[in-house]
């Protein structure tokens, strides 16, 4: 296909001036970056729609992530009033931004953390640049970013000598193709699978030149080759999801663990984070884990979520700075109308389910925004003019603001920005915008239809030109007809033209006297009350928290695909809960195993597969005693070499049972947050009354002071193809023991398999753990609860 | 009760027959129709394209003609969402709350056919007969703004004689979109393709909705691939009678 051309300018915003250090009293600059098209929408189109294969690859990857949101969103009986929720906490946020910026940067900084403002792309990325000069280093590590694409970093580091890896995977496809992202979440959702395994071989060192074309095969190769680079990073580059003003945290959310990765190996990390991404308080984040998860990946939750707040002595970066971007938002939040853009939370799933950017991908809309919110929130950072026909690449069809966690009405938005373009083009523009003979004519059509319109008189005579224009069209002689139309007649025939409007024949048969009104059989009695039509906005409440999220609401009602199975209520029994978490766990494909107290270390020993195994450092070495050789990890001996352990056994502070999600907050039965990272395989113990119902009550009860590692699945990526393929930077095995009493365990587990005879247990000091006894989980036992 | 029909002016100026069909229908569940003669159109198209300051006189005419009846009728999907949610924010946009109340008042009375008929009048059996297979597209306005699910699929199930045909993606956009066809002629046809491929799969010799510009559309893309499917507006399935006798 056509590589776009990258904008090597806007990417400093200063026509190429490089990065010298953050000039934070520079006047306000307009917004630059990666936002601008290069050209009109409808052009850049054109050329997509040609590629073949481009639009067979995206009908199969949205086709397929379609169908799996609307099961993962059918789910939640209460996902109406979530939306709600989710979209009034974003705009508690945006009236409140000043105050909960202020409150943000106070407590990052005082829990160790430096804070940065910059007001546009060259600001933003200059101050990047003498951050990362400082260290000295020549090359840093990122974490898949759209901020950092919005202004273009990548460029402007190159400028200034630093190359930037990329880790996600999608992000690496389109990095070693010097590509450019067409998708939110799904950066090289353009390319298929033979195509990537093409880039890996051409552009990536070291390659296996036997390399298959199996996503497995793919990712296992991306794997191979970053592994060295994060071990040995010193610099990391991220964004992030959510930033909670009250306590000062950031959030990352991901699949495959180069997030993690990045977050915790290097000694500096810098996020770049746009200051629409704040959140008043740590409660909020129940909300948003649960819209973001099931609207972007279409999980009940993502692999891996990292949540931490300034730096923590012992684990993880030491210097921490966050990059508070505005670049156009404040121009945006203070529009009316506009500032719904601001709710976005980067889901994707608009994308997903927009018929235009279906078959035209997202290299058209020529921003690091594609799809309907970059159809709205490019020309609004840029100001219209830029951008000016990416919101009329749209049929108003509605399908994104159905599908919107946030409840952006972008159709509502499109609208808006359509009829400021045409006004700036009547009063303002001048010059070339003004002569776009497109627009001149348009404009002249619309006028001249609307005098015309103007009154029944005009009207009526309008509509016997079709009567007389009947007979020509009778003949073919309309079939071809002249720009603008020709596009239309190009791929479509004319109606056949009537010789008689509606309106003409009402009056000619007085009231259409003629028709056969003779009643239906048995005609209805006609209701004298009107039902008034079916409402279709919901209240919108002023406050997320006076929102009754647990009530379904008529719209949700009846949505649901096949029957799920409700939710499990907080008050759920220890048994109830256990058999929800092992069900949903296990679905990640992870390993879930049941056990009493004596057998956790049979159970441990029966998970290792050989080689070294390390343990957190207050783990209970009683747990430990059927695995010959196991040691505890001393925090002070460098990350990298974790990369030589097998197995990381940790305890964890909680587990979710609706998403089967495992929590960590590090602390010292769970280790440092590179333990349960670096090595291949983690093995995890849970009690039973360590897991909560849902995400709600989970963020209730962790400490955001605390990093927090939520860990719901192996690593995993969905980025070739959109199919998922268990296993990248992270763990690629977990195994979670779950430990209850024996009226709580499920009765008819199986036994676990016979230990491999590759690892011979060999009992260690004084305990003599007896045979494995756990039982694994197994599908059917969703039923025994 | 004074029912007003608003026939909308695509189908005025160039389906006729569609007019004919709801008035047919209308009566024959028993309501007294009326046609006022100020009606023009919507402004759907001019706001949708953004222009507002048209838009806005429609807007203000369409709600003078209609506000004194008990309820307003209308073959389109698109013209009644866009009456019952887009004309009181043009109203609130250029300031004029006044208009913005007799738009939402008005928006309180505004039905489309499928929906007046099942919700208000409480028929589904028009005693029509339409004896062919025929799939139904749910137009994007007429399902996620109007939400009229299955109404139109119980008033086509009561038709003596026809066969629904499933209709593949159904609720993918067909790619009209007003002005969009024209202004992005390219994608709109690349949409076009796959709805047409859908329709043609379904196996039926009518595609149908509750759109008479979606069918345009489709019907246009259809003819010029002498595909043989023909376009038939919701209405004229439930005019058609017996032996032929509709509208
Ligand atoms: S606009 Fe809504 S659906 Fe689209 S990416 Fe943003 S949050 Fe997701």
């Amino acid at each position: 296909m056509t590589g776009p051309v990258r904008d090597r300018r806007a990417a400093t915003g200063d026509g190429g001036r490089g990065c010298p250090a953050g000039p934070l009293d520079l006047p306000h600059a307009s917004p630059i970056g990666q936002l601008r098209q290069r050209e009109p929408f409808p052009d850049a189109a054109r050329v997509a729609l040609r590629d073949s294969q481009l639009r067979a690859n995206l009908g199969r990857a949205t086709a397929t992530i379609r169908a799996k949101r609307a099961a993962a969103v059918g789910e939640v009986p209460d996902w109406e009033a979530l939306r709600l929720a989710g979209a009034a906490v974003k705009d508690d946020a945006l009236d409140r931004l000043d105050e909960l910026l202020a409150t943000f940067s106070e407590r990052v900084e005082r829990a160790g953390g430096h804070v940065h403002v910059a007001r546009d792309a060259a600001e933003a990325n200059g101050i990047v640049c003498r951050l990362v000069a400082e260290t000295g280093v020549g090359e840093v590590v990122k974490v898949k970013s759209m901020t950092t694409q919005e202004i273009g970093l990548n460029d402007a580091l190159s400028a200034a000598g630093v190359h930037a890896v990329e880790t996600d995977l999608a992000e690496l496809i389109v990095q070693l193709a010097d590509d450019l992202p067409s998708h939110i979440l799904v950066p090289a959702i353009h390319r298929n699978r033979s195509e990537i395994r093409q880039i890996f071989l051409d552009h990536m060192p070291g390659v296996d030149p036997a390399l298959a074309d199996e996503p497995e095969a793919l990712a296992a190769a991306a794997r191979r080759y970053l592994r060295d680079r994060f071990l040995h990073a010193s610099v990391a580059i991220s964004s992030a999801n959510f930033a909670v003003a009250e306590t000062g945290t950031l959030v990352v959310v991901e699949s495959e663990g180069n997030g993690r990765m990045c977050l915790t190996l290097p000694e500096t990390l810098i996020s770049v984070v746009g200051i629409e991404k704040l959140v008043a308080s740590w409660a909020d984040l129940g909300i948003f884990f649960q819209l973001l998860p099931r609207s972007s990946t279409a999980e009940r939750m993502n692999p891996y979520t990292s949540t931490w707040t300034g730096v923590t002595p012992g684990d993880g970066p030491r210097n921490l700075h966050v990059v508070l971007v505005d670049n156009g938002r404040r121009a945006t939040r203070a529009d009316p109308i506009g500032r719904e853009a601001l709710r976005c939370i980067r889901c994707s799933a608009c994308l997903n389910v927009c018929p235009v950017y279906e078959r035209v991908g997202g290299h058209a809309y020529g921003s690091a925004y594609p799809g309907p919110i970059g159809a709205v929130l490019s020309p609004q950072l840029t100001g219209i003019e830029d951008n000016w026909s990416l919101p009329f690449a749209s049929t108003l069809c509605g399908a994104c603001y159905e599908v919107c966690p946030v409840r952006i009405d972008i159709p509502d938005l499109l609208v808006e920005l359509r009829a400021r373009h045409v006004e700036h083009a009547r009063t303002k523009a001048k010059g070339a915008a003004r002569r776009r003979a497109g627009d001149a004519l348009e404009a002249a059509v619309m006028a001249a239809s609307g005098w015309m319109m103007g009154g029944p008189r005009r009207w009526a005579a309008a509509t016997r030109v079709v009567g007389t224009l009947s007979p020509l069209a009778a003949r073919g002689l309309l079939d071809h007809l002249p720009p603008p139309l020709a596009g239309w007649t190009e791929s479509r025939a004319l109606p056949p033209l009537p010789r008689e409007s509606f309106r003409a024949w009402w009056v000619r048969t007085q009231g259409g006297r003629d028709i056969d009104g003779a009643p239906v059989p048995a005609p209805a009695p006609t209701p004298t009350q009107l039902p008034a039509p079916m409402p279709t906005q919901l209240p919108v409440p002023s406050r997320a928290r006076d929102l009754p999220v647990g009530t379904p609401t008529p719209a949700a009602a009846g949505s649901a695909s096949a029957r799920p199975s409700p939710p499990v209520s907080a008050g759920a029994s220890a048994a109830a809960l256990l058999a929800r978490f092992a069900e949903r766990l296990a679905d990640y494909g992870s390993g879930v195993w049941f056990t009493e107290e004596e057998g956790v270390a049979a159970a441990v020993a029966g998970r290792v597969r050989g080689g070294l195994v390390l343990a957190a450092p207050g783990l209970d070495p009683a747990w430990l005693a059927g695995v010959p050789g196991a040691a505890h990890d001393d925090p002070s001996r460098p990350a990298p070499e974790l990369d030589a352990v097998a197995t990381a056994v940790t305890a964890c502070r909680l587990a979710i049972a609706e998403t089967g999600t495992i929590v960590l907050d590090h602390r010292d039965d769970q280790g440092r947050r590179a333990l349960s990272l670096v090595p291949d395989h983690h093995v995890c113990i849970i009690r039973a009354e360590q897991i909560v119902a849902g995400v709600v009550e989970a963020v209730e009860a962790l400490d955001p002071a605390r990093p927090l590692t939520w860990i719901s699945g192996p690593s995993a990526t969905s980025d070739i193809e959109l199919r998922r393929v268990v296993g990248v930077h992270g763990p690629r095995r977990l195994d979670a023991i779950l430990l209850g009493a024996p009226e709580d365990l499920p009765p008819s587990a199986e036994p676990a398999p016979p230990r491999p005879s590759a690892a011979p247990p060999t009992p260690a000091g004084g305990a003599s753990p007896s045979a494995d006894s756990s039982r694994r989980y197994r599908p059917g036992l969703r039923a025994s609860r | 009760m004074r029912v007003a029909l608003f026939v909308t002016c695509l189908a005025d100026a160039l389906f006729p027959d569609v007019g004919r069909a709801t008035v047919a229908v209308l009566r024959r569940a028993g309501c007294e129709v009326e046609f006022p003669l100020g009606q023009v159109c919507c402004g759907q198209m001019h706001a949708n394209s953004g222009y507002r300051r048209e838009a806005l006189a429609l807007v203000r005419r369409h709600t003078e003609v209609f506000s004194a009846f008990d309820a307003v009728v209308t073959p389109s999907g698109s013209c009644a969402a866009a009456a019952r949610h887009q004309h009181a924010t043009i109203a609130t946009r250029a300031g004029d709350e006044d208009l913005a109340d007799a738009a939402r008042a008005l928006a309180g009375k505004t039905y489309e056919l499928s929906e007046f008929l099942t919700d208000v009048l409480g028929v589904v059996d028009l005693g029509a007969s339409f004896p062919h297979r025929v799939t139904y597209h749910p137009t994007c306005h007429s399902t996620r703004l109007l939400h009229l699910g299955e109404r139109p699929l119980t008033l086509l199930r009561h038709v003596r004689g026809l066969e629904l045909a499933p209709l593949p993606d159904a609720s993918t956009c067909c790619g009209f979109g007003g002005t969009f066809a024209v202004k992005n002629a390219d994608t709109s046809t690349a949409m076009l393709a796959d709805k047409m491929a859908a329709v043609r799969a379904s196996g039926a010799e009518y595609v149908t909705a509750a759109d008479a510009s979606c069918l345009m559309h489709i019907g246009g893309g259809l003819a010029r691939l002498r595909t043989g499917v023909r376009p038939i507006h919701l209405a004229e399935i439930l005019a058609a009678r017996e032996g032929g006798a509709g509208a």
